[in-house]
């Protein structure tokens, strides 16, 4: 009966659980997020994430050119088309561009791998919990 | 005394007691899956979790099954609570005396300790759910077997003080705190009170239903068995009966086998120190608690992560065929002791 | 004595019950402890992933789809789903994409046998031995995060190879990983195999003989726990095992006797873990040089699969067993024409009636979870009554009928 001894010793181990984002659950999340904003909490940190991690997409608009291919090869459907006026000397142009909706992204990178002129990468961000999934910042413009 | 003044007292001695074991039994309970979680390399919850689960259960609404008899159903935690607050009143407390000493004594112990456990078979059954009708059979099956190797140990011991102490009330908590049984035994004894020890603590887990004798609820199989239709309140009365379980076991453990007091022996060490009646009596209550702690430390939180549940057959067979077998080579021990024969 | 029917009552143990992860349902005839009939009821989670794979992706989604049939096994399904549209579409995988994906399959094996030695100890009340095979599995799901960029879905294949090459400091990653189980393989073993009461628990208990599993099409670790020597890498070679060669694991070679129980099981996928160590170790020692995707430029991979005519049959040794994917393209359309998914679990659940016949019920969610049930994969229909929106039963000569009739239309694409 291994487990006999084992459990003594693990007794006096430190936990293996890591204690992101505190020891315990605090009373209120909201509460907490205001607080560690104040500096008046800290978080305990996450595992690091490793060299080429798959959070949340980042895309730069001005060098897209609108082929629309992440749009073909999106597995969620994540990724719609959106049409952007952009100053072209005196007039105004309408260029399409992409919207990314990060609520819906299941973080495959199909896109960043289809995208023939490297406007989308990934981040290395991964805190997205939100209670509105169309809020600004699970939206990508 | 007049009749008047001896209700009251025992009125407000049983809500100190009851109060006390609750409290004190939750606080039992936080360490317990502190400590259990620690084992299994995690954190854990914060002590005071039990209480927060309480007060929770509290607020809740308590659901009644459609096809439950609400009286039987509604009655029995409040049932098993009751009963187990009452065996309190017979339980000497570290230095405080059984409250009721005089009116009962192991025997009465030993009958309302079942009185828990039948108040959950017929809560289960009442309860309407196949799972809850399983775990009450079970629960039924397991009451039956654990008691054999309890009263196996306290007739023994009473038997030994008919010989050795025939002035004492043989079946009294008064006489195990008077004369220790490990002052009137010799090496055969000794290691028959050591093997009834364990015995006895093996039968206390069974009685606390944890893993692994926890078959009647067995989370996985049965779904909690006769709890899984109970809610709200009447869970919490559940919830409460268990922590008041985890004192009241270990007491009678303290009160048959380590009926010490410290203050004795730190006035004896120490003779510089204040010790005043108060003072003595705090510090006997604290060491009682202790023991009270060590003792679910080994029965209930180190079973509870050590091994893996029994099937109620294995369950009944090792209290049944195992631990009889020990016992009966213990009482022999002790037999041959008290009679002089070793 | 006969026993009168008012004595057998019956239990539904699911479709939602603790000792079940997934939703399935168990009907159990009981007389006291004892089980003397089971009905399985599948189909509770359906989710209409074949039906999203015929009409609303292209090939390329679809791997991400497969991905998501199963959460644990989420490797295995796009693999298998890859082998066969390359088979139907003619490509030619890369040898160093080859070995690459058995790696990553492996790996997913080591985490995939660990997760379930925990939820296996949690089905018998042993919560420390689940805490600790659960904490030992961060490491190997560290490493494939840091392999594949991802903990869980891990989207590395493609159609003709791989995404993600192993460069110097990932076959650093996943050495370290093996090293870490090389050193505590005996912890584990110690903690499951050599405790009295997990013996107490699983030995000689949901008994599968070798007929039985040979009759009811057992795949995986059950049909190998009753000693029936079938694993897909040993008899139909893909990815590098060929090179490599795999031997099924049987439980005597750890026991010295087949007894088929739960026990065995618990050995054949302990031996397993090891193996696929070692099958790591080959391939990474004995990895090519060279490209690691067929078709670099995605665009050019779409159009040639739009172009693409053809059927393929992909087969893979899942952790759980043999999973089978049968994809047919046809020219100028972006979904697949066909997609079939027969997984594991599918083969696995039958043997569940003659393991927990006569059983205790005290031993069905050890039974249930020894075979590794996985219902997301199961379940791929639901009939529904479309005029009264009711579940019914459909009747053997009905369904004989329906097949007739999907078989003559499927001949009509041909």
């Amino acid at each position: 009966m291994p487990a006999i001894t084992e459990v003594w010793k693990v007794l006096f181990k430190r936990p293996f659980t890591n204690r992101f984002p505190a020891k315990y659950a605090p009373r209120s999340v909201h509460g907490f997020v205001r607080r560690v904003q104040a500096g008046k909490a800290k978080i305990a940190p996450p595992v690091p994430t490793p060299p080429n991690f798959r959070g949340k997409i980042n895309y730069e608009v001005d060098k897209c050119i609108g082929c629309g291919l992440c749009i073909r090869v999106c597995p969620t459907k994540a990724i719609v088309w959106r049409t952007v006026e952009v100053e072209q000397g005196e007039k105004k142009v309408a260029k399409k561009k992409v919207k990314i909706f990060v609520s819906r992204c299941c973080f495959c990178s199909q896109c960043v791998d289809i995208c023939p002129k490297d406007c989308l990468s990934m981040s290395d961000e991964f805190l997205l919990a939100n209670e509105d999934k169309l809020a600004n910042e699970l939206i990508v413009l | 005394m007049c009749e008047l003044c001896t209700l009251l007292a025992g009125i407000i001695g049983t809500l100190v007691l009851g109060i006390f074991a609750i409290a004190f039994g939750l606080s039992v309970k936080g360490i317990d899956r502190k400590l259990s979680a620690r084992m299994q390399w995690r954190i854990g919850p914060p002590l005071r979790q039990p209480f927060r689960d309480v007060r929770k259960l509290l607020l809740k609404q308590s659901v009644l099954p459609k096809n439950a008899v609400p009286w039987i159903y509604n009655s029995a935690p409040v049932i098993s609570l009751a009963a187990l607050i009452s065996v309190l009143l017979f339980l000497p407390i570290g230095p405080v005396p059984a409250l009721l000493g005089a009116s009962g004594d192991i025997i009465v112990v030993l009958y309302l300790l079942i009185i828990p456990g039948i108040a959950m078979i017929v809560g289960g059954f009442s309860s309407g759910s196949p799972f809850a009708s399983i775990g009450a059979q079970r629960e039924m099956v397991l009451l039956i077997s654990y008691e054999l190797p309890l009263s196996m140990i306290v007739f023994t011991f009473a038997w030994m003080y008919s010989i050795v102490a025939p002035s004492l009330p043989a079946l009294s908590f008064e006489t195990f705190g008077t004369v220790p049984i490990w002052s009137v035994l010799g090496p055969a004894g000794f290691i028959g009170a050591t093997i009834f020890l364990v015995v006895l603590l093996i039968v206390t887990t069974g009685e606390m239903a944890k893993v692994p004798f926890d078959i009647p609820e067995a989370e996985t199989e049965i779904a909690e068995g006769i709890f899984a239709e109970y809610s709200g309140r009447n869970y919490a009365l559940f919830y409460l009966a268990d922590a008041v379980k985890m004192v009241v076991l270990p007491a009678i453990i303290i009160a048959i086998f380590f009926p010490y007091n410290l203050s004795p022996l730190l006035s004896e060490y120490f003779p510089n120190l204040p010790m005043s009646d108060w003072v003595a009596y705090g510090v006997d209550i604290l060491f009682f608690m202790l023991k009270v702690l060590l003792i679910d430390i080994v029965a209930v939180t180190f079973m509870r992560t050590a091994f893996a549940r029994m099937k109620i057959d294995q369950a009944v067979r090792l209290y049944w065929f195992h631990l009889f077998t020990a016992g009966i080579i213990a009482m022999l021990l002790v037999a041959a002791d008290v009679m002089g024969v070793l | 004595m006969e026993m009168s029917d008012e004595a057998l009552y019956t239990i539904p143990v699911g479709p939602v019950h603790p000792a079940l992860k997934e939703p399935i349902e168990l009907d159990l005839r009981v007389e006291g402890e004892r089980i003397v009939g089971v009905d399985v009821k599948c189909s509770q989670a359906h989710r209409g992933i074949e039906w999203l794979g015929m009409n609303r992706n292209n090939s390329i989604q679809n791997i991400y789809l497969a991905e998501r049939v199963c959460g644990i096994c989420n490797v295995c399904h796009p693999y298998c789903m890859v082998l066969a549209v390359e088979e139907a579409a003619g490509i030619e995988v890369p040898e160093r994409a080859d070995y690459i994906r058995t790696i990553v399959a492996e790996m997913e094996r080591i985490h995939s046998h660990l997760l379930w030695a925990g939820v296996a100890a949690h089905e018998i009340g042993f919560d420390t031995v689940f805490h600790y095979t659960w904490a030992l599995r961060e490491e190997i799901m560290d490493a494939i995060e840091y392999v594949t960029g991802n903990r869980v879905t891990k989207g590395i294949m493609m159609i003709g190879g791989v995404r993600r090459d192993i460069t110097k400091e990932r076959e650093e990653r996943i050495r370290k990983a093996l090293r870490y189980y090389e050193e505590k393989f005996e912890k584990i073993e110690d903690l499951v195999l050599h405790d009295k009461t997990i013996r107490m628990r699983t030995r000689n208990v949901g008994i599968l003989t070798r007929e039985d599993a040979l009759k009811l099409c057992a795949v995986g670790p059950v049909a190998r726990a009753s000693g029936v020597p079938k694993d897909v890498r040993q008899d139909y070679p893909y990815g590098a095992y060929a090179d490599i060669g795999v031997r099924a694991i049987l439980p005597d070679q750890y026991t010295g006797e087949i007894i088929g129980d739960v026990y065995d099981r618990i050995v054949v996928r302990l031996l397993e873990v090891k193996q696929s160590i070692q099958i790591i170790h080959d391939a990474l020692d004995n990895i090519p040089q060279g490209d690691i995707v067929a078709e670099k430029n995605l665009v050019k991979l779409l159009s040639m699969l739009k172009r693409a005519e053809g059927e393929g049959i992909g087969r893979v040794e899942a952790p759980r067993g043999e999973d089978i994917h049968y994809v047919r393209l046809r020219q100028g359309e972006e979904p697949f024409l066909s997609w079939k998914i027969r997984a594991p679990t599918y083969n696995n659940v039958l043997p569940w009636i003659p393991m927990l016949l006569g059983a205790e019920i005290a031993d069905v969610p050890i039974v249930a979870a020894s075979t590794d049930p996985c219902m997301s994969c199961l379940n791929r229909v639901t009939v529904v009554d479309e005029s009264s929106r009711k579940e019914f039963t459909l009747t053997k000569e009905r369904m004989h009928e329906m097949s007739v009739r999907k078989t003559r239309r499927m001949m009509r694409h041909v």
